[in-house]
């Protein structure tokens, strides 16, 4: 059977959906920082599938994703070090709890 | 890899790794111990450089398992065990949001639909040229390539470093 | 000729000439009205001497004028005046007693701070006076009429500070009004009948009159006449109109203005020749007046009393004369009436100054202590008796003859009835004043002010009498001495009169007791001093009805009209606190209302601001996807 690009497509879409879904519903910080990942594993999906299929010879999905991974994975261990100071200064790590800014 | 190479994908692999992913991804939503989310995370993260594997990215998929798989996994592994008193904390109660739940299926939906509905013909047919490590590897460093992209992003690195050390170092002087 | 306008204007420009100036000039100025006064009297002489001999028809006018104001409705509107033989007998008599009053003012009314107004006021009243004897049309007479009116209702509460000269004002005013209101409807119908009231006109068209018109006008002249002249029932004014000052009395209630009815007749009599049944009703009228005015005056005590209501049957003497056609004895007893009128009151005014009262039983004995008055009183009283040869007896006489002529036998009967009380009542006042025990020590005589002008009317009235047969002929009658037979009758009258007179109060050797007479008259004596109940009827009547009426009125006025003014103000209260609570509830509400409305929408969309990151996302989320999926459906749409 052959696949094609749009399974590789679909599958990222409903990757990055439910990472979405976890993001906006998750109420643990690490949760939270964790379906980002989710998301951006399925952004890197997207890339590279389209790399491989639409420009397989500049490959310039290939560079898109490793440079994004470089990003998400600094966001992750900025997020990471902020969760531990949150939780240093108010012994909270949920999400909902941290509301301060409410007006 | 190279042997895995054909001019077609093969749709059980994929079909495999695409059940991977998305079971994992279900899993670590769904599940009310937040260590088994971690463990879930990088379950999706390996199946996701299999992916990448069969999509001819090596290169791509190796960085995808140094990285997520083990840098990420481990960094949430370690932060979950700093933030919980005891091993009970680990599970918390479902919070499930039917506003997001929503959200997320008019989302996919609509992304589903307009892949479906707008994109050019179907590209079925995988193009032969694989991708070369080599070249891809002369590319990343060439100035008119992506040598500029690769400074910024180290840069990034260290700012990212530097930053979360000042964070985590904060309260304790 | 234009000079007769001088008789009446000299007087009228004395009063405006008082009136203009302060207080104080006024009361130091009086030789200027007594000058006018004067003045208007040696012209009066003159217009006399015009008018002499005299002789021609009553109706014959020797001089006339009318000066044109001005044109009314079309028609020219004239002043005129006219003499002739009623005029001249009467310009001479009112200004003869006119001056002898002012002169005796002087020393009366000495000491009273307004007397520059008492002088204006009675400068105008002589002015009026002799407007309406040389008036030569009724409209002009009826003002000068009025005016007569209002002099008497100012010189009557003349002392207005007391409660009696005011009433006494009112009720003259007011009594007078009602026949007042008799000219004025005989001036309609004249009017009505001819359309002029030029007098010579009126007089001479009367034979084209239809036949009821004559009669209305001589109904609605009589009245009048009847409420100047006081007759009955019109007379309640006069006993108390000697609230005011006796000199004002004597020309006003005496010589003058009563005088003035029987004039107006007399100058009319032609309408009431055609209206015979009126004739009778003025000789029923005067004698009943008659009778009513003697015995009233002889149970009063106030010597100005006894006069006045002597005054009032005099007047209907007069009236009965009117009454039997006779102009001619009806005016010779006006003008020898006025002369000894006025003399008795001028000396009454003496009797009252000196012995500060006016009840007879406070007097006695005044003979010794004021000489002048006593003789000049004495030929008054006398006079009015009716004894020879004063004026009196010749004027009565002139009437008794009358009566005998026109074969009016009961008037003939009245006439010596009433005779016969004068005498009596003059009698009593005569003895109670000068005669008998002094009551009091400190009496003393008038000034000569005041007693010059007594003498002066003493010695006309000595002398007048004499020449009424001359008089008769001066108006056109034929004149004839008194019979005999009848002046036996009148010298048997006097000397009864005066005799019982005597015999009650004038007995030295009889204490005078009167109280055993006035038990035997009993009720008709309480009668006689309720004045015949006449007040106590008007009161009822009249008065009592109009008060009440006056007070439904104000009740009327309070209740209803102030009541709707009051509700007005309430229900305009109620609509503008409706409006109040409008402006409270509406309009505050909804300033309040968007306040309160911002401030719920505020504390709602607070809740947006959760502080939760994930309610952000969400938001934000929707917003995307519901901005995809338009997109979407959209582009779907459109390319369909």
């Amino acid at each position: 059977m052959r696949v094609g690009l749009e399974p590789f497509l679909i599958l990222a879409a409903v990757l990055f959906s439910l990472g979405l879904y976890g993001a906006v519903s998750k109420k643990a910080t690490v949760m939270l920082l964790m379906s980002l990942e989710l998301m951006a594993i399925a952004i890197n999906i997207n890339l590279v599938a389209f790399s491989r299929f639409v420009t397989p010879r500049t490959m310039d999905g290939l560079f898109f994703a490793v440079f994004t991974m470089v990003v998400s994975a600094a966001e992750v261990g900025l997020g990471l070090a902020l969760v531990l100071a949150i939780y240093r200064r108010s012994r909270e790590s949920e999400v909902d709890r941290l509301s301060q800014l409410k007006g | 890899m190279g042997a895995l190479m054909s001019e077609t994908i093969n749709g059980v692999a994929f079909a495999i790794l695409a059940v991977m992913c998305v079971g994992g991804a279900l899993g670590m939503l769904f599940t009310k111990n937040i260590v088994h989310a971690a463990f879930w995370l990088l379950e999706v993260s390996v199946a996701a450089a299999g992916l990448f594997f069969i999509l001819n990215a090596d290169y791509v998929a190796l960085v995808q398992l140094l990285v997520y798989a083990v840098a990420v996994a481990v960094l949430m592994v370690f932060s979950i065990m700093i933030t919980l008193r005891r091993l009970e904390d680990a599970i918390r109660p479902r919070d499930f949001s039917a506003l997001a739940a929503v959200l997320g299926v008019l989302f996919c939906s609509v992304m589903v639909y307009v892949l479906l509905a707008f994109s050019a013909p179907a590209v079925q047919k995988l193009p032969a040229v694989p991708p070369d490590i080599a070249a891809f590897g002369k590319l990343l460093f060439a100035i008119n390539g992506w040598a500029l992209q690769f400074e910024i992003a180290s840069l990034i690195l260290v700012v990212a470093l530097v930053g979360a050390v000042w964070w985590t170092m904060e309260g304790e002087d | 000729m234009n000079w007769l306008l001088a008789i009446p204007a000299l007087p009228a420009l004395a009063f405006i000439a008082m009136v203009a100036l302060p207080r104080r000039v006024r009361n130091n100025i009086l030789w200027l009205p007594i000058g006018a006064i004067v003045g208007a009297t040696a012209l009066s002489w003159a217009a006399f001497a015009q008018v002499w001999p005299g002789g021609g028809e009553l109706t014959s006018v020797a001089w006339n004028y009318s000066w044109v104001l001005g044109v009314v409705g079309g028609r020219p509107f004239e002043l005129g005046l006219q003499l002739d033989a009623i005029g001249a007998i009467l310009l001479v008599t009112v200004t003869f007693v006119a001056t002898c009053v002012q002169i005796y003012s002087l020393g009366y009314m000495h000491n009273d701070e307004r007397i520059g107004w008492y002088y204006a006021v009675l400068s105008l009243f002589t002015s009026a006076m002799l407007g309406l004897v040389l008036a030569d049309n009724l409209l002009l007479a009826f003002v000068t009429w009025e005016l007569m009116g209002l002099c008497s209702y100012l010189l009557i509460g003349f002392w207005y500070q007391l409660e009696a000269p005011r009433k006494a004002s009112q009720k003259a005013f007011l009594v007078t009004r009602v026949g007042d209101l008799g000219f004025l409807f005989a001036l309609m119908v004249i009017y009505k009948a001819i359309g002029t009231w030029e007098l010579t006109d009126v007089l001479s068209s009367i034979p084209t009159w239809a036949p009821g018109v004559a009669t209305a006008a001589a109904i609605g002249l009589l009245i009048a006449a009847m409420g100047k002249s006081a007759q009955v029932p019109l007379h309640v004014w006069l006993p108390d109109a000697m609230a005011g000052p006796t000199p004002a009395s004597a020309l006003i209630h005496a010589a003058t203005m009563v005088a003035a009815g029987v004039y107006l007749v007399a100058r009319m009599m032609p309408v009431f020749l055609a209206a015979p049944a009126v004739l009778q009703a003025t000789l029923i009228i005067g004698s009943i007046t008659a009778i009513v005015g003697g015995l009233l005056a002889a149970v009063q005590h106030d010597v100005k009393k006894v006069l006045a209501y002597s005054t009032i049957s005099q007047l209907g003497l007069m009236f009965m004369a009117l009454g039997a056609a006779s102009v001619g004895a009806a005016l010779f007893h006006l003008v020898t009436h006025a002369f000894f009128k006025s003399l008795l009151f001028l000396g009454a005014g003496v009797i009252i100054h000196s012995a500060k009262t006016q009840d007879m039983r406070e007097m006695g004995g005044l003979r010794k202590y004021m000489p002048i008055t006593w003789i000049t009183f004495l030929i008054g009283s006398l006079a009015l008796a009716g004894v020879m040869p004063l004026s009196g007896f010749f004027s009565k006489d002139e009437i008794l003859a009358v009566m005998l002529h026109g074969h009016n036998y009961w008037a003939f009967g009245v006439v010596i009835a009433a005779s016969l009380i004068t005498a009596f009542y003059m009698t009593r006042l005569y003895f109670r004043v000068f005669e008998g025990p002094e009551q009091d020590e400190h009496l003393h005589e008038g000034h000569i002010s005041m007693t010059a002008p007594m003498v002066a009317l003493a010695a006309v009235t000595c002398v007048i009498g004499f020449s009424s047969v001359r008089f008769a002929e001066f108006l056109g009658h034929e004149g004839e001495w008194p019979s005999l037979m009848l002046i036996a009758i009148s010298a048997a009258v006097a000397v009864v009169g005066i005799g019982s007179g005597w015999w009650v109060y004038g007995r030295r050797s009889v204490v005078v007791n009167t109280r055993v007479y006035k038990d035997r008259l009993g009720l008709a004596y309480g009668a006689l001093t309720q004045k015949l109940y006449f007040d106590a009827a008007y009161e009822i009547l009249f008065i009592k009805p109009f008060i009440f009426f006056a007070g439904l009125l104000a009740v009327f006025d309070s209740r209803v009209i102030d009541g709707i003014v009051n509700g007005v103000a309430r229900g305009w209260i109620r609509v503008s606190s409706v409006s109040w609570s409008f402006d409270g509830i509406v309009i505050d509400g909804a300033v309040n209302g968007i306040a309160t409305l911002s401030r719920q929408a505020g504390t709602s969309l607070r809740k947006l601001q959760s502080g939760r990151l994930q309610s952000y996302q969400r938001l934000v989320l929707s917003a995307l996807v519901v901005l995809m999926v338009c997109l979407v459906i959209y582009v779907v749409v459109k390319g369909a």
